[in-house]
């Protein structure tokens, strides 16, 4: 085993003692949990939602969620960190698809600027559990990969990724589709 | 449809689009009941959920302002110790002065500077301090990494020094610009440099293009090379 899926290993089984002492309700493992990957759910929730108080509301409320479904974490079936970044993605997504919060943040954003945010992100290469991320990634079109990015990790929309791009929404819902059939066969092999 | 398709092809995209965040409105509300109760769906979730993780644990770590957690454990309920507990009980049944005087030692608690847990130094051939480096990883607040720069801190010519972890066995991790002349640095370190940093022993410093690596690993000359020490 390389020394990547090792240091893997060691936080999946760090984290997953934290959540079981969450389902245990020791407010002390909630509070470690907090402390490490509070910056990571917190970046996570600012960029999805764009705005700073509401993503300090929706940290409070994935927090508030992962005391309440610890208990529902089974280690066999997946990384806990995945478990934990997808509750704080949904919530985040939940908050998008109220059309006053969506009529709001796109206002917010001069045009382009999703495209430098993006720029300006340390690359996912150097993180443990991205090589193969990474490598599928490297298979898709340019459009398809930028697509996916603009909807997985800035939380938009269809329709917002086709005005970030610039193009038509057939178009990018066909770039969407096809890109994750590409990943699923690269994932998959 | 209100029982999950047994189509595997559509189950896929439909998970997949749902990950993705792409799946709004009723069609996202009907996955997410197919996902309580088929085993399939279900499945099809966590596949695009791992699958894509990676990319945001790329994002960079923003640490959230202290009144987040003190938020979390006020819903909660919860008592940040035992004796603070004890504290709390008085305090409800007595007073709202007393409640007042919680608040306080909250407060002073959460303000006053953790303690280094790691430290490294960088200094110039001379024996002058360049960067003084210190990983913060008290418990209750997240891990930190605090850089001072001394006086004699300045960039190369055009490029810059970046900073990074040396995991044993597998690739650098960086930490960062280094700030120059007198300035300091402290930002929150991610779950991937954390570890990074709890698997090194030594830091290095490399000379890279104006705002860091292009590459995510060192692409320049590595200049310094410093033990990690853990303080205790």
């Amino acid at each position: 085993m390389s020394a990547g899926a090792e240091a893997d290993r060691e936080l999946d089984a760090r984290l997953t003692d934290l959540l079981r002492g969450c389902a245990q309700s020791d407010s002390e493992a909630l509070q470690r949990l907090y402390a490490l990957v509070s910056p990571t759910l917190f970046a996570c929730l600012t960029r999805m939602l764009r705005r700073r108080a509401l993503a300090e509301e929706a940290l409070q409320d994935v927090f508030v969620t992962i005391w309440q479904r610890a208990h529902q974490f089974r280690p066999e079936r997946g990384r806990p960190m995945a478990w934990l970044v997808s509750i704080a993605r949904y919530r985040a997504i939940d908050l998008l698809r109220h059309e006053r919060f969506a009529a709001v943040l796109v206002a917010d954003l001069p045009e382009g600027a999703g495209a430098a945010e993006e720029a300006q992100e340390e690359p996912g290469a150097s993180l443990p559990g991205a090589g193969l991320l990474e490598r599928c990634l490297a298979l898709l079109t340019q459009q398809q990969r930028r697509c996916l990015e603009l909807a997985f990790v800035g939380g938009n929309s269809h329709a917002d990724v086709a005005r970030l791009v610039g193009s038509p929404l057939g178009t990018v819902k066909s770039w969407i589709r096809r890109g994750l059939q590409s990943l699923k066969a690269c994932l998959d092999a | 449809m209100n029982t999950a398709p047994t189509n595997v092809d559509l189950i896929n995209r439909l998970a997949a689009e749902y990950v993705l965040g792409t799946l709004r409105g009723a069609a996202r509300r009907r996955l997410e009941r197919w996902r309580g109760t088929s085993s399939l769906v279900d499945e099809r979730c966590r596949f695009w959920e791992e699958g894509f993780m990676p990319l945001l644990l790329g994002l960079r770590a923003i640490q959230p302002p202290a009144h987040v957690w003190q938020g979390i454990r006020a819903r909660l309920g919860l008592p940040a110790t035992a004796r603070r507990n004890r504290v709390r009980r008085y305090a409800l049944a007595a007073s709202v002065l007393l409640v007042t005087a919680l608040a306080a030692l909250l407060y002073w608690r959460t303000l006053a500077p953790p303690r280094a847990a790691e430290v490294a130094t960088i200094s110039a051939p001379s024996g002058a301090l360049l960067w003084q480096v210190e990983i913060y990883a008290a418990p209750g607040t997240a891990a930190q990494l605090s850089v001072r720069a001394g006086t004699l801190a300045m960039p190369p010519a055009g490029r810059d020094y970046e900073l990074w972890a040396l995991p044993k066995g597998t690739s650098p991790v960086s930490l960062g610009l280094l700030p120059y002349r007198h300035n300091a640095a402290r930002r929150a370190l991610t779950v991937a440099q954390q570890q990074a940093l709890a698997n090194a022993a030594q830091l290095a410093v490399s000379i890279e293009p104006p705002g860091g690596s292009p590459t995510g690993q060192p692409t320049g000359a590595v200049v310094f090379l410093v033990p990690l020490r853990t303080v205790s």
